[in-house]
């Protein structure tokens, strides 16, 4: 009888674990003490060493397209029919040398190729051949400012209520030797869907963090007052800013 | 000491009743959130890469109102139970693991991996300070597991089945006592640490060979898995067995630390 009891209780105490951590879920202090985890492991993991580059057998020929749905937006359709001949890319912000990049002046600099595994957020993978620019090697171009911190890039997607997709990278993360403004996938010009005409690499952190269809980087010294303040669309809904784990 | 009038021995030190405890708490709440952030992606490939070819499990629903869970390729129909579940907001619905054994319990894979982290942090630590501690004092010695318990495992088990009038001669832990601790603290423990480490990508980057040496990131995805299954294993029997070996002696000595021998 005891036992019975004892088992009953223990079992009910787990399925109520649930709905209690929902409720403690939603209080602030317990989400701040929560998070606090992340500035651990941004310490501790940070961004060190290089993500594995892979053989060219290696590369998924499809990859998943994930995120965002690609922008239907008149402008961007615009883009798709005149192969992104009018796309600019501007980079401003605290810059030395503000500027716009046409996708044939990012083609004519300096090219990186590497074959690394995207993993998602959600927990799956898929490997794909990247080529493109350095961002470190951009930022060279452009010079930073002494109050540079951040680097913010700006996007052509929406969540479908209209908030733009944004991400945010610190300067060491951006000038990480992998850090890649992708122009090419998989040997051909970026598509659509995967983020034509230019999109961010970062094999070092989640999926997120590889924003699509970058339209403007501005570099700042703080994203507080960027949007919902957390350096980048997931971040304001909760996702750690620091997604190396 | 005497407790309810009869000889008790100290058998627990504060530090190993502290982290017993804080065990528990992060233990379900590590299984609730792993759980939340499993029902991401419920899938768990033998690769490197997500690979459905090499797919050890599936948890899915293939239609509207029916939930079906594949384990290597084999198919069955677990509507309710797993693939098409409570989601928490009233409603049945597309959901590996059902809401209520779900931290948060409703779909917030940014709020189990919160959740996840920290208490993984917790977790770990606690069994730091619990190993250096019992390490210094010597406990440990009467915990793990030795090439001379090994021939008495089978007669303690016997005497657990009442085929054997009395266990064979022990210390504080009998032999399969032993054997679980040992499995759970320094098998299982390091396995889950490892292999969460080992799926991240800042990880990746630091220690590749980590990765690999699980097979690969969504290898190391499903060991992680295993073994939490390992842990819940061990949950179960262990609460099974505190239940039935005197359960009011068993849940006072992890409180005081006082055991009365039998």
């Amino acid at each position: 009888m005891r036992r019975r009891l004892f088992l009953a209780s223990a079992a009910s105490a787990l399925a109520g674990c649930g709905p209690i951590g929902s409720a403690l879920n939603n209080n602030d202090n317990v989400r701040r003490i929560l998070a606090s985890a992340e500035g651990l492991n941004h310490f501790l993991i940070g961004t060190r060493g290089l993500a594995r580059e892979y053989r060219d057998n290696d590369v998924d020929r499809h990859f998943r397209v994930n995120g965002f749905a690609t922008p239907s937006d008149t402008r961007y359709a615009d883009l798709v029919a005149r192969n992104f001949a009018p796309y600019r890319l501007i980079v401003e912000g605290a810059v030395e040398r503000p500027q716009t990049f046409s996708l044939a002046q990012l083609q004519r600099m300096p090219q990186q190729t590497q074959i690394t595994r995207h993993d998602c957020v959600e927990g799956w993978s898929v490997i794909g051949k990247w080529s493109g620019v350095r961002l470190g090697g951009l930022l060279d171009v452009v010079g930073l400012r002494n109050d540079a911190r951040y680097v913010v890039f700006r996007c052509m997607d929406n969540d479908g209520s209209g908030n733009l997709y944004y991400e945010s990278l610190d300067l060491h993360q951006a000038r990480h030797p992998q850090a890649l403004l992708a122009l090419r996938l998989n040997d051909a010009p970026l598509d659509p869907d995967h983020g034509a005409p230019v999109r961010l690499r970062v094999p070092t952190q989640l999926g997120y963090k590889s924003a699509k269809w970058i339209a403007r980087i501005e570099v700042v010294g703080s994203f507080a007052t960027i949007a919902g303040g957390h350096g980048g669309y997931w971040e304001d809904q909760g996702y750690e800013w620091y997604a190396g784990i | 000491m005497k407790v309810a009038g009869r000889q008790a021995i100290y058998r627990y030190p504060l530090l190993t009743r502290a982290s017993h405890w804080l065990w528990v708490l992060a233990f379900v709440v590590l299984i609730g959130s792993g759980l939340q952030i499993f029902n991401a992606s419920p899938n768990l490939d033998a690769s490197d890469k997500s690979d459905a070819a090499r797919r050890v499990l599936a948890i899915g629903s293939p239609a509207d109102g029916v939930g079906t869970t594949t384990v290597f390729g084999h198919t069955f129909v677990t509507t309710g139970w797993l693939g098409w579940t409570d989601d928490g907001m009233g409603e049945k619905s597309a959901h590996a693991f059902p809401a209520p054994i779900i931290i948060p319990g409703y779909q917030d894979l940014a709020g189990g991996r919160r959740w996840h982290l920290f208490f993984a942090w917790i977790a770990a630590l606690c069994w730091l300070a619990w190993l250096i501690s019992s390490a210094i004092k010597g406990n440990l010695r009467e915990m793990v597991l030795r090439p001379s318990d090994l021939r008495k495992l089978w007669p303690m088990q016997a005497y657990y089945l009442k085929l054997r009038k009395e266990p064979p001669p022990h210390g504080i832990y009998n032999p399969l006592q032993k054997a679980a601790y040992t499995t759970v603290l320094f098998v299982l423990a390091p396995l889950v640490v490892l292999t969460g480490l080992a799926l991240s990508p800042g990880i990746d980057a630091i220690a590749n060979p980590l990765t690999v040496a699980f097979g690969g990131r969504q290898f190391a995805r499903l060991w992680h898995f295993v073994g939490m299954g390992l842990l819940v294993g061990f949950f179960i029997i262990h609460t099974f067995q505190v239940a039935t070996q005197g359960v009011v002696n068993q849940m006072r000595s992890m409180i005081s630390g006082w055991y009365q021998p039998q």
